[in-house]
């Protein structure tokens, strides 16, 4: 991918052919069914990616298909071709938003506040992936965001874009003997990450299970509202599992959500569609949805935020646990684990051998849930 | 002919080389931690900031060293000799309504196995005694629970009991027993959980 190019494209898998084949469909593993001969004839004629791209622009797409390379900021939305369908829907996105920026920065009754506001709107509506952007334009962006914060609420917030640590991957793990379902952990959660109050949306559900019959999720209840711990239960907690071979990450068609170097694994809510594949694509039920606009009271709003931790939702995106990402690159406990009175909850290094989560690891009987789908969730069981 | 096969010998190599994983370069998570943890540096991520104005003590069990509360400047009347100034036998007065302590339970194993005496000293009361004898410091209390709560305790060593304290960093942090356990009645009470979900609730109906 070319160093400055800030999106990405749908790639169809042409681009890529598959070269290690060495059976082929008949079943024979040598050379005899004609077969093989279409196949490394195909092998030999491998094309790279642009290549494809801009066969296909000048052949079969005509001028529906969009070779966009070495563009960036307006250019990657205006300099290109275009149906006129795709045109029309970005032209009257845009134009909410230019015509906006137009009116007030040329009329001379309004203030110099709103031509700022129209401007960062304006920038923002036109900004890249957060993944292929530059350390200055991280920073940009989140400046942007908190004087936008400014403008509309005369309120100060703080928001960082703190990359990973080298030599530190996340993991979790959580003692089922522990646990006595007092949810703490979830109200500490909402609070922390500026959850949506009205749909009382929450990224950890704590499931009560009935002892001695192992993990029956449809029979065990997440929503109880009684004394705790009841008699002849157990409660175990899921959230988001920050799979190492995450699955959501690989049916996201923008590529808004990834996993960072430090194993976090995060949605950027500005590029994200809306398309809930991800959520589809989640073994856990990880991830969660705004169905409308979330909202939190001014006063309730944590103000420490990072960009693909805690900062404010729109309507129409995704969200779910970052392992509190504004606080755990910090080296702070995630807020789950601060607010946990039973010490259930251990989170720490895994790359640290003298961590406690290593310890966990090396010396109880540690499991995880679905192991056999591959996902490596860096989020353990254990019992005492 | 020749060229099939120089063809089919060179998937071979290809097929050979694509046999690695092409994105991860382990084969699981477990070999991946044990491989990039061989030559780990310390991050430079420090957790002091977070332990909030807790004063705490170092302490080193068992090849561990971590940070636990400090206790006898956060009880209410130590030193316990300031009243406690004769020997407790010759304190106690049979026949008087008003006791000190009156609003201290046991309620820890049985009566058999302990009573006050087991952990105090009535002789001093400003220190505890072990199971043999020797005296323990208020701020060392978590060995005398090791005394019979020896798993228990080999964990909160490694960290697998007891809560943490700020962050995952170092210096590490660890709340004690007492922190969490009365010592007096060391089970934990139950008790209502903090939230309800009345919108889960109503969706589900």
């Amino acid at each position: 991918m070319e160093a400055n190019k800030k999106w990405y494209q749908l790639d169809l898998g042409l681009g890529n052919k598959k070269t290690s084949q060495t059976t082929c469909g008949c079943g024979k593993s040598s050379g005899g069914c004609g077969s093989t001969k279409e196949d490394s004839r195909q092998a030999t004629q491998s094309i790279s990616a642009a290549e494809f791209d801009a066969a296909v622009e000048q052949e079969i797409m005509g001028d529906t298909a969009v070779a966009q390379t070495q563009k960036d900021g307006f250019q990657q939305v205006f300099d290109v071709k275009m149906d006129r369908r795709t045109a029309f829907r970005k032209l009257t996105a845009s134009l909410l938003v230019g015509a906006g920026a137009v009116h007030t920065s040329c009329s001379i009754t309004t203030s110099g506040e709103a031509k700022e506001k129209a401007q960062i709107d304006w920038e923002e509506q036109f900004k890249g992936n957060y993944k292929l952007m530059t350390q200055e334009e991280k920073q940009a962006t989140v400046d942007r965001l908190v004087r936008s914060y400014q403008l509309r609420k005369k309120k100060n917030i703080k928001m960082t874009a703190t990359d990973a640590s080298k030599d530190v991957l996340f993991g979790y793990a959580f003692n089922i003997s522990k646990c006595q379902g007092y949810m703490n952990c979830v109200s500490a959660c909402v609070e922390e990450n500026n959850q949506d109050r009205n749909s009382e949306m929450q990224y950890i559900r704590i499931h009560e299970m009935k002892d001695g019959q192992g993990f029956k999720f449809n029979e065990a209840d997440d929503n109880y509202y009684h004394e705790v711990p009841a008699e002849g239960h157990f409660y175990m907690g899921t959230q988001c599992f920050h799979c190492d071979n995450p699955p959501c990450v690989n049916v996201c068609p923008v590529e808004a959500t990834w996993r960072e170097e430090d194993g976090l694994v995060v949605i950027d809510y500005d590029w994200c569609i809306g398309c809930r594949y991800c959520m589809a694509a989640c073994p856990y039920d990880g991830r969660r949805f705004n169905w409308s606009k979330p909202e939190v009271p001014e006063e309730e709003v944590n103000k420490n935020q990072h960009y693909l931790g805690n900062r404010l939702r729109k309507k129409g995106v995704m969200e779910k646990c970052t392992f509190c990402v504004q606080r755990s690159r910090s080296g702070r406990d995630p807020a789950c684990v601060e607010a946990c009175p039973t010490g259930a909850r251990i989170f720490g290094n895994l790359l640290d051998p003298n961590s406690t989560i290593r310890w966990v690891l090396e010396n109880k009987q540690v499991f995880r849930l679905k192991e056999d789908l591959g996902t490596e969730p860096k989020f353990w069981y254990f019992m005492d | 002919m020749k060229l099939v096969r120089l063809i089919s010998c060179s998937m071979l190599i290809c097929a050979a080389i694509a046999c690695k994983h092409n994105e991860a370069e382990y084969h699981s998570l477990k070999e991946k931690i044990d491989e990039e943890s061989k030559s780990y540096h310390d991050p430079g991520i420090s957790s002091e900031a977070f332990l909030g104005d807790v004063n705490t003590i170092e302490i080193t069990e068992g090849g561990h060293s971590f940070l636990i509360p400090e206790r006898k400047s956060q009880m209410q009347s130590y030193a316990c000799s300031e009243c406690h100034n004769r020997p407790l036998g010759q304190m106690q007065q049979k026949g008087k309504s008003k006791r000190a302590h009156w609003d201290i339970e046991l309620n820890h194993a049985n009566s058999n196995a302990m009573n006050c005496a087991t952990c105090h000293n009535g002789d001093n009361m400003d220190e505890t005694l072990s199971l043999t004898g020797n005296p323990i410091d208020f701020n060392r209390s978590y060995l005398l629970c090791a005394q019979c709560h020896n798993s228990q305790f080999e964990d909160w060593k490694g960290g697998a009991h007891g809560k943490n304290i700020g962050g995952w960093a170092q210096p590490r942090a660890a709340m004690t027993c007492i922190n969490c356990h009365n010592p007096h009645q060391p089970q934990i009470a139950s008790k209502w959980p903090v939230r309800f979900n009345s919108h889960m609730e109503e969706e589900r109906k």
